[in-house]
């Protein structure tokens, strides 16, 4: 307990509240244009803290990443485009709540979720993490594999009306992931002799073109010169009544225990934390058919899923040294940098630090319901009160500034345009988008885990199915698949009656 | 069902599969087969999906895209400012998007259009020049101006 | 002049007329990485970026480009413009590892050597109840039992696994490679037992050993390293010959002028050897190395053919 006093005492000076709030809004912001990531923003400031007091530029870092997983939801919301990657789950109830002009609504639920989730998070870094994390490490190739196998399974709820187009998309996102340098042999797959194909297509510039042209698109073709009026933007403030609240308990309470499970397994993402929470709210609820037209209940699953990720996945980093995802990564280095040595002894070695971190996390997290909830998200609306025609030109400079800095090659911008294409011609034939992402995530995941188990066992395909946790995995994921037919027949017979 | 799309939608990603999947024929030792197998998977939902369509047989076709002309004036657009990007410079290209595309849409107000162009512009230069100093493509028309002056 | 300035337009980072030594740098100056954020070569790269900002009086902006093992990177900068502006900071396999196993557009001539900053060795490790302690147990137990054991490393034909197999060519040793993403991800599976023998960066499995879960019985430089006391270096075992380090250094394309070459290289050297940044290498148990010019060429293209013998006996 004097452990989090000491460090909580620490975090609450001048310095680090400052950079706190700063970054929190800097974060939603970033969130928010779809193409920039939190990522990018934290390498790019954490060369810059290298001559401050350490705090201060973990609690930069913990703002922009906790501040940006809730930033996603805007555009998701209010545009369907998502911000990052991991609300692309957002944008299938985000968009139709705000579609029928509860978009102030939606938003507010996508606030207070995203702050519910961080702080679940937080805590779970704080008191259980540590322990959990020496957990972690039993999990091998072979469990790595299962885990992506199971997050395909939950592709079952974004397959839309037609489940043979569904999968077949998530075929062709599985093929997309498969190109550039294949790591476990060297061999360059579907690289057409092109050099910047060597590392694959990058996620976000496919994700940028896919999600966001279409939607640009279909703004310019409804050509609106007006804009809206304040009065139909209805961003009226209404406060949640205690029986919305109470509905929203379950599933925070699920999506929450679902982000940190997945965030302190290294390697697995708030993306797959988002559908694997969404997917779990459609399971449980008495009319998944409601879900994809506007449940408030997805909104709130996918933004609690993806911010209860981000705590969580800073423990494998804190306690044991190990990076789960590129944020992880940044803070270690970070750390080095202020002379820190990353590993089992971190804790002992510079509590105040330690804590002091774990603090920000959970401190930012909370700053999200002051700061999310009103003046961001009043900002970012003020967006839809220009004309359609103006929106659409500044929606692509955004897409094309975003893509052009990720790897700074003009060629990025040709693939973001040829996804966007495709992904508009996609949508009007009813091919839904988000399983090509999904595929594109967990299909690289899946063929190296795989791969590499089988080196392991020499060839033997038994060992990927007798270990303990692989098969709690393979249960679980039958069952993902299974529950939701039986649930559908139950309801086919109670009807007949 | 819209018969005539979904013919020409499954078979065209039946060949992207069937493409794949020849391709992946060369790829040294485990490194191809996965590829490979996907690529016929690709191919097999791809043909169910032409073959269904065929044999539904409806004809009546969904509008493809809403609002023919719009759309193409954008496509055509977005397209001329991505090869233009790197040519002219961000900026530049990015500044005559924002006037080029709301006339090309039909937007007759030159004042509230460059208004929204010059204010949008400064707040993208100062959150991505001046805040994150992220390189982007020079202007052409800055080295025009440095070289005659 | 309207051609003039479609020429200028046409190339991504446009400069004007020849660089005169005497006004440069009047501008930013943008560094490519071949990794993406948050790796040892970024960390390095970032530091020290900040330190030649203030040498040079210019801001220096950073660019990921991470993929194919630093090949993507290393292609993408081979066509930046020699004038000074463009910079490329790379750890060592990018340019002379991955050219062995991958088709690269590049060459070592497609690079103009500027100056290395720093090195450290690779090392691998075993958890404390292996049956070997010292560098000699450790290859004799290895050898003994050949297909036995399984080794992580840092991806197939990296610098990692070319380091470590030419060790165990020469005591003719049959290890099972089982390729990771990196140095983490190898600890992770080496600390949760599904690999036997962590092969990596030192300074990522320093805090295990020091705890006495790990134990490191061999470095692949030749001499020992200090943080690993109970190391042998190659030289140790009679191998110095087969040494392979991990090292860094910052390069220009093609054709730099040698003027900005050399001043370049003596700013990095000021830069290197600032206390700060010694400091900062120590923490991640590496030492300064600067070597310059036309020396660095030569580093590089021993490195290379030494690696390509190693490739060609794997037969990768």
């Amino acid at each position: 307990m004097e452990f989090y006093t000491n460090a909580l005492a620490q975090v609450l000076t001048v310095g680090p509240l400052v950079a706190m709030i700063g970054a929190t809004l800097l974060g939603v912001f970033i969130g928010a244009l779809p193409g920039l990531n939190p990522v990018m923003a934290i390498a790019l400031l954490l060369p810059l803290t290298y001559s401050m007091d350490p705090l201060v530029a973990l609690g930069m870092v913990a703002g922009i990443y906790n501040g940006s997983m809730y930033g996603g939801a805007i555009p998701a919301i209010l545009l369907r485009i998502p911000g990052t990657p991991a609300s692309i789950a957002t944008t299938f109830d985000g968009f139709p709540m705000a579609d029928r002009g509860e978009a102030s609504k939606a938003l507010k639920i996508a606030c207070w979720s995203s702050a519910v989730g961080g702080i679940a998070s937080a805590i779970a870094l704080m008191t259980v993490g540590p322990l959990l994390a020496r957990v972690t490490l039993h999990f091998g190739p072979a469990e790595y594999f299962w885990i992506a196998i199971f997050g395909m399974a939950s592709v079952g709820v974004m397959v839309g009306s037609d489940p043979v187009k569904g999968i077949m998309a998530a075929v062709l996102g599985l093929l997309i992931g498969t190109m550039g340098i294949d790591t476990l042999s060297g061999q360059a797959r579907f690289t057409f002799e092109q050099t910047w194909l060597l590392g694959g297509l990058d996620l976000i510039v496919v994700l940028v073109g896919l999600y966001a042209l279409p939607p640009v698109l279909q703004l310019a073709e409804k050509c609106d010169l007006k804009g809206l009026s304040a009065a139909q933007l209805k961003l009226t403030n209404m406060p949640f009544t205690r029986a919305e609240l109470r509905s929203f308990l379950p599933t925070w309470l699920r999506s929450s225990g679902i982000g940190i499970a997945v965030g302190i397994l290294p390697g697995a993402g708030g993306n797959i934390a988002a559908f694997l929470s969404y997917n779990a709210a459609k399971n449980a609820s008495d009319d998944p058919e409601s879900f994809g037209k506007g449940n408030p209940q997805g909104v709130a699953a996918a933004e609690c899923g993806n911010n209860a990720d981000n705590a969580a996945s800073m423990i494998p980093a804190l306690s044991l040294g190990i990076p789960g995802n590129v944020v992880a990564a940044l803070v270690l280095s970070a750390l080095t940098i202020h002379g820190l040595q990353p590993g089992p002894q971190l804790f002992h070695q510079n509590p105040v630090l330690v804590g002091g971190f774990m603090m920000e996390m959970l401190l930012t997290s909370v700053l999200i319901f002051a700061l999310g909830g009103t003046l961001a998200t009043r900002v970012f609306a003020q967006f839809q009160r220009l004309p359609g025609v103006l929106l659409v030109p500044s929606i692509l400079i955004l897409m094309c500034v975003g893509v052009y800095v990720i790897n700074g090659r003009p060629v990025d911008l040709w693939v973001m345009l040829g996804a966007g294409l495709i992904g508009y011609l996609f949508e009007k034939v009813n091919v839904p988008l988000a399983p090509i992402i999904l595929g594109m995530i967990l299909g690289p995941m899946a063929e190296q885990s795989v791969r590499r188990a089988l080196l392991i066992s020499r060839g033997d395909a038994t060992e990927l199915f007798t270990r303990p946790i692989s098969a709690v995995l393979i249960v679980m994921t039958l069952l993902v698949i299974v529950w939701p037919v039986v649930k559908a027949l139950r309801r086919r017979r109670l009807r007949a009656r | 069902m819209e018969a005539r799309q979904d013919i020409v939608l499954g078979l065209a990603l039946a060949g992207l599969g069937l493409a794949a999947a020849w391709m992946a024929r060369g790829y040294a030792g485990a490194s191809g087969i996965y590829p490979m197998v996907l690529g016929l998977i690709l191919t097999l939902l791809g043909g169910t999906v032409a073959v269904r369509a065929a044999r539904s047989g409806s004809r009546g076709a969904r509008a493809l895209v809403e609002a023919p002309g719009k759309l193409l004036v954008a496509v055509g657009i977005a397209t001329l400012y991505v090869a233009a990007v790197v040519p002219l410079g961000f900026y530049t290209a990015s500044f005559l998007l924002m006037l080029a595309m709301p006339f090309g849409l039909g937007l007759r107000r030159p004042v509230q259009a460059g208004v929204v162009a010059v204010i949008f512009m400064a707040s993208v230069y100062l959150v991505f020049t001046v805040l994150l100093e992220k390189p982007l493509p020079r202007e052409a028309i800055l080295s025009i101006l440095g070289s005659s002056g | 002049m309207t051609f003039k300035a479609a020429c200028i337009g046409l190339t991504a980072a446009a400069a004007l007329a020849a660089p005169v030594l005497a006004e440069y740098p009047e501008r930013t100056i943008e560094m490519t990485i071949p990794a993406g954020a948050g790796g040892g070569t970024d960390t390095s790269a970032r530091k020290l970026a900040i330190l030649l900002e203030e040498k040079l009086g210019t801001s220096i902006a950073i660019l990921n480009v991470g993929g194919g093992g630093g090949s993507v990177g290393a292609s993408q900068f081979m066509q930046a413009k020699p004038d000074g502006y463009a910079l490329f900071a790379t750890w060592n396999s990018p340019l002379t590892t991955v050219p062995q196993v991958q088709n690269v557009a590049y060459s070592l001539d497609s690079f103009t050597p500027i100056a290395s900053t720093s090195e450290t060795a690779y090392t691998l490790c075993v958890k404390a109840d292996f049956p070997a302690t010292t560098g000699e147990e450790f290859l004799a137990e290895l050898a003994a039992n050949p297909g036995k054991y399984t080794y992580g490393n840092d991806g197939i034909g990296g610098t990692m696994q070319l380091a470590a197999e030419r060790i165990f060519q020469t005591r003719q040793i049959e290890a099972v490679a089982i390729p990771f993403g990196g140095a983490g991800e190898t600890l992770q599976n080496f600390l949760g037992g599904h690999v036997d023998i962590y092969g990596g960066s030192i300074s990522t499995v320093l805090p295990y050993v020091e705890s006495g879960e790990a134990k490191c019985p061999l470095v692949t430089s030749a001499a020992d390293v200090p943080a690993l006391p109970g190391a042998s270096g190659l030289e140790a075992l009679g191998m110095a010959d087969k040494e392979t380090l991990l090292w860094r250094a910052i390069l220009g394309p093609k054709g730099l002028d040698p003027q900005i070459v050399s001043l370049l290289a003596d700013t990095i050297e000021e830069a290197v050897n600032d206390p700060g940044y010694v400091e900062f290498l120590k923490t991640k148990g590496e030492v300064p190395n600067v070597v310059k010019g036309e020396a660095l060429g030569a580093r590089l293209q021993a490195e290379f053919d030494a690696l390509a013998a190693v490739s060609k006996a794997l037969g990768l």
